[in-house]
């Protein structure tokens, strides 16, 4: 990987002795070559605020002279609101991807709204997130930070292998059940940390729908025998660790220890108290975890590949490519209190970033020096499909609705919602692994909002291109940029010309280029 | 009323046509495919799901009518001297010599949406990995060439379900992710191409020829796109498709099946099996019966009964039934105590499944309880070990590791030992 600083990060110091030569900026000769202005546009556009640049932007950004336009651009864009929905709807994905309870989905937009609230403001502090979404209390609807818990029901032991591996990029829930095979953690250490959220509790009210939950505090047994907090002996008060052997037997009370810094507090400890130390502990600048994980997340999203192999699954006994590069990015989100802008700033500023893409198939490739292509997410490819067909969202969502009034039980089957059900991945998975599907092919190629968004003799954005420009070579150019943000190539031209001569309708014509657009594989990736 | 699907002519009009040098062998093979994807069709297995958890002594383990906790429900004779059904399921008592029924079904999961995983997928939720469903189990180990090879179908189907934590292909990957159909009367969603057949064609060129810069600068992305949307018209132009209309089965068919939305599915089950279908599960909705137990589970069952014994005895006729492994479950079973309101609350502690079929051995009942129905008393059956049964029918190893994304190995089974019973 390529980086131009490379200042030794000293929090990271300490662990990272042990760890591999610092390979990478050695076995690197040269930086690998640059894209092209519009590509990078495409790829920065659709980074930052989820779709893909207009027309206009294309040849602004084109014909643009300034030595410092990627920058300007990058810098333009994160303070665009639409920086910070995009986003939201990415850790959206990250936390109820994760979700052991299907009705959980209905944090989602409390969820976004929360992370929205976060990353709008001029500083989009990382710890301030993690901090809310751990000492979460109150009602989902109005609480988006309680998330984490509401996707895991409330149990204990799934909460605190979330906030582990969100926050700390560290998968210490392998040690529940046994000592972790591949890593250090030990059984005890994955329960020391659920200790710290026994007592977050899900209250559950009759009806149905989210306004039935709401996460609180229980420092009292509900079991009314001498409410004693500080009864060391109440299981539902302090979290146990199940006899392996016997799991008859009342098992072990632990006693909360956070694993990466051995801090205790003792037992009968109230609940917020026990959220708030642990979080502190967790966002703080000596935990080198916390700056890890987020900037090996933004990198392996932004660029392609991670330092480490898994997206959230790092930890003091797996070995990050270019550790030196990694170091020099945290020592920068740290010094900067962990703004989430000065991060994404930084490595849209590397040479990997701003690289020509290279294909993952590529056996030769250098791994996390250039840039790989990332198959969209279903959000961006939804915004994406919007903009091509000239949509407002906000109608169609509210012409869908009035067409199925049925919707009222299904609050969430927005356009959006429908088109994510079918296109979304777990963003936790491997890259590589991200295919896409018949069902995806199916709505893309048949659905029939597309094909009405489509039509070249209605009132569409097509069917008014058609009306107005007689030029088929300047329609069929218009086509590319709108749904590929680039120019038309001649040979492309020539293809789209050969089409409309060989089709009797001239609408026709275009309506096939047009969907060949939307459908190609270009569209659906971001090089 | 109009045909469902594209009639045949217009396909074999269609395949020469214009558009299909760069794609041609496989768009050009979907016509000619059918007779041989029936000839391969190996093991397979149908789900048939009761989502909500049914009641055990409502269905297939009746306790003594005379017993408080019955209720009054009255037990039947079957097909197989000494075994009784609950007397609402008089079609598939006639059957019974086909099934085995195990009735010492145990778990300790009672929340709906974590025990469906876990009777789906055989493990307990857990946020370090998604595991894969039942479905993409077995047909990611015996669908043929189902990732762009010879299949038209999807390998894995399923009808009706709402979809309640009911998970999908999890780390298996997308490609062996369930095909929902809500509905099995209507053709899957974007199935029916929104332009005539030939045109549909051209585009696909057309999308080709305008992609070739693309695949200059990243050709395996490329080569998985075009892939992917081979497979998918493949499947659309087949004539496969016509299994998913149960309106061309002939009408005495139909009416051995019986009417419902079910019924409807059980059929479409079997014709799509009978078309290389690996994998097919058909839901029943509203068996979590805390209130009017009694009332509703004889509605259920009359939507259930008629259609499960049609489908045993077709699969039977057709001489489908060895290499089909037909599995009747829920998430957990019911109380044996009657509640206030007159229903029954969720009971994992002990509840009944059935298999047929699948080399199993017909007239078979596994276990038992007490008299009271709350305690299993012999022949414990675990989750785990109702999966490894499900996996020796199918000749599938349960040892099979995937890996999970955090790189840690993930069985298909966890653990669990099949009831070798069951097979003779």
């Amino acid at each position: 990987m390529v980086l131009k600083s490379s200042v030794a990060c000293l929090l990271c110091a300490v662990v990272l002795t042990t760890a591999a030569p610092l390979l990478a900026l050695a076995a690197s000769p040269a930086p690998p070559p640059r894209c092209d202005d519009a590509t990078f546009l495409r790829r920065a556009t659709l980074d930052l605020i989820g779709r893909q640049p207009t027309g206009n932007e294309l040849d602004e950004f084109v014909a643009s002279r300034s030595a410092s336009k990627r920058t300007d651009l990058v810098n333009r864009l994160l303070a665009d609101p639409a920086w910070a929905t995009n986003w939201s709807r990415y850790f959206r994905d990250v936390i109820l991807y994760r979700r052991s309870d299907d009705r959980a989905i209905f944090m989602a937009k409390p969820l976004e709204a929360f992370l929205t609230s976060h990353l709008s403001k001029p500083v989009a502090r990382w710890d301030h997130i993690a901090d809310d979404m751990i000492t979460a209390l109150g009602t989902p609807a109005e609480h988006g930070e309680t998330a984490i818990i509401m996707a895991q029901m409330g149990e204990t032991s799934d909460i605190a292998a979330e906030v582990s591996r969100v926050f700390n990029g560290i998968q210490i829930q392998c040690a529940q059940c046994h000592d972790h095979f591949t890593d250090r953690w030990k059984r005890n250490q994955f329960h020391e940390l659920a200790a710290f959220f026994p007592r977050v509790k899900i209250d559950r009210m009759p009806g149905a729908g989210p306004d039935r939950f709401e996460v609180v505090s229980r420092d009292f047994s509900r079991r009314g025998r001498g409410k004693k907090p500080d009864n060391p002996r109440r299981g539902d008060l302090e979290h146990t660790m199940p006899d392996i052997d016997d799991p008859s037997k009342p098992g072990t009370v632990m006693q909360p220890k956070f694993f990466l810094t051995g801090h205790t507090m003792p037992l009968g400890t109230p609940d917020l108290e026990r959220r708030e130390t642990v979080a502190r502990h967790i966002t703080s600048k000596e935990n080198p975890w916390f700056a890890r994980a987020i900037v090996n997340r933004i990198w392996t999203e932004l660029v392609g590949d991670g330092f480490y192999d898994g997206i959230d699954d790092l930890g003091p006994d797996r070995e990050p490519r270019g550790a030196d590069d990694l170091d020099a990015l945290c020592t920068k989100f740290v010094a900067a209190d962990h703004d989430l802008k000065v991060l994404f700033r930084a490595v849209m500023a590397t040479p990997a970033y701003q690289s020509q893409v290279q294909s993952r198939a590529d056996g030769s490739r250098a791994i996390g020096e250039a840039s790989c292509p990332q198959r969209l997410r279903a959000d961006q490819l939804f915004s994406q499909v919007m903009l091509a067909l000239g949509i407002d969202e906000e109608g169609f969502a509210a012409r869908a609705a009035q067409q199925r009034p049925a919707n009222k039980t299904k609050p969430f089957a927005t356009p959006r919602n429908v088109f994510n059900h079918v296109f979304g991945y777990d963003p936790g998975l491997p890259r590589d692994e991200i295919t896409g599907s018949i069902p995806q092919v199916l709505m893309l190629m048949n659905g029939k909002h597309l094909a009405r968004g489509l039509d070249g003799k209605r009132r569409t954005f097509l069917g008014q291109l058609l009306r107005e420009e007689p030029d088929d070579r300047a329609v069929a150019d218009e086509l590319h940029v709108r749904t590929l943000a680039r120019h038309a190539t001649s040979a492309e031209i020539a293809v789209c010309i050969d089409h409309v001569r060989t089709t009797s309708d001239r609408a026709e014509a275009f309506e096939d280029i047009f969907w060949a657009l939307i459908n190609s594989a270009e569209f659906v990736h971001r090089k | 009323m109009p045909p469902l699907f594209l009639p045949r002519r217009d396909l074999l009009r269609l395949v020469p046509a214009a558009g299909l040098a760069a794609c041609a062998p496989p768009f050009a093979d979907a016509v000619s495919l059918h007779a041989a994807d029936i000839k391969k069709r190996g093991k397979a297995c149908i789900l048939l799901w009761m989502a909500g958890g049914p009641s055990q002594f409502e269905t297939f383990s009746p306790l003594d009518a005379g017993h408080t906790n019955a209720g009054g429900t009255k037990a039947i004779p079957t097909a197989v001297p000494g075994v009784l059904f609950a007397e609402h399921w008089p079609q598939v008592a006639t059957v019974a010599d086909h099934l085995a029924v195990i009735r010492s079904m145990t778990s300790k999961e009672g929340s709906h949406p974590r025990a469906s995983y876990l009777l789906h997928t055989g493990y307990l939720p857990n946020p370090s990995a998604r595991h894969p469903t039942l479905g993409s189990i077995v047909s990611s180990q015996l669908a043929e060439g189902a990732n762009g090879g010879t299949a038209d179908l999807p390998p894995v189907v399923r009808i009706g379900s709402r979809g309640r934590g009911d998970s999908g292909a999890g780390l298996l990957g997308l490609q062996w992710d369930p095909f929902e159909l809500r509905n099995a009367t209507k053709p899957p969603d974007n199935t029916v191409p929104t332009v005539p057949s030939d045109r549909h064609l051209r585009r696909l060129g057309l999308m080709e020829r305008l992609g070739s810069g693309f695949a200059k600068s990243l050709p395996q992305e490329a080569a998985d796109h075009a892939n992917l949307y081979r497979r998918a018209t493949k499947m659309i132009l087949s004539p496969s498709m016509t299994a998913f209309d149960v309106e061309a089965e002939p009408e005495a068919v139909r009416a051995e099946y019986g009417e419902g939305s079910f019924a409807s599915g059980c059929l479409l089950a079997r014709r799509l099996i009978e078309h290389g279908v690996t994998f097919v599960e058909v839901a029943s909705n509203g068996w979590d019966t805390h209130q009017d137990n009694f009332e509703k589970v004889k509605e259920l069952a009359g939507e259930v009964d008629q259609p499960f014994a049609a489908l045993i005895r077709d699969l039977h006729a057709r001489g489908m039934l060895d290499d089909t492994l037909v599995i009747w479950m829920g998430e957990f079973g019911r109380t044996p105590k009657i509640n206030p309101r007159g229903g029954r609350d969720h009971f994992p502690r002990s509840f009944n499944a059935v298999l047929a079929g699948g080399g199993v051995t017909g007239g078979a009942v596994i276990g038992k309880t007490d008299d009271a129905g709350s305690e299993v008393t012999d022949r414990p059956v675990t989750v785990p070990d109702l999966f490894a049964t499900f996996c020796k029918s199918m000749g599938i190893d349960p040892t099979i590791e995937n890996m999970a994304p955090s790189g840690r190995p993930i069985k298909l089974v966890d653990g669990g030992n099949a009831v070798t019973e069951l097979f003779g």
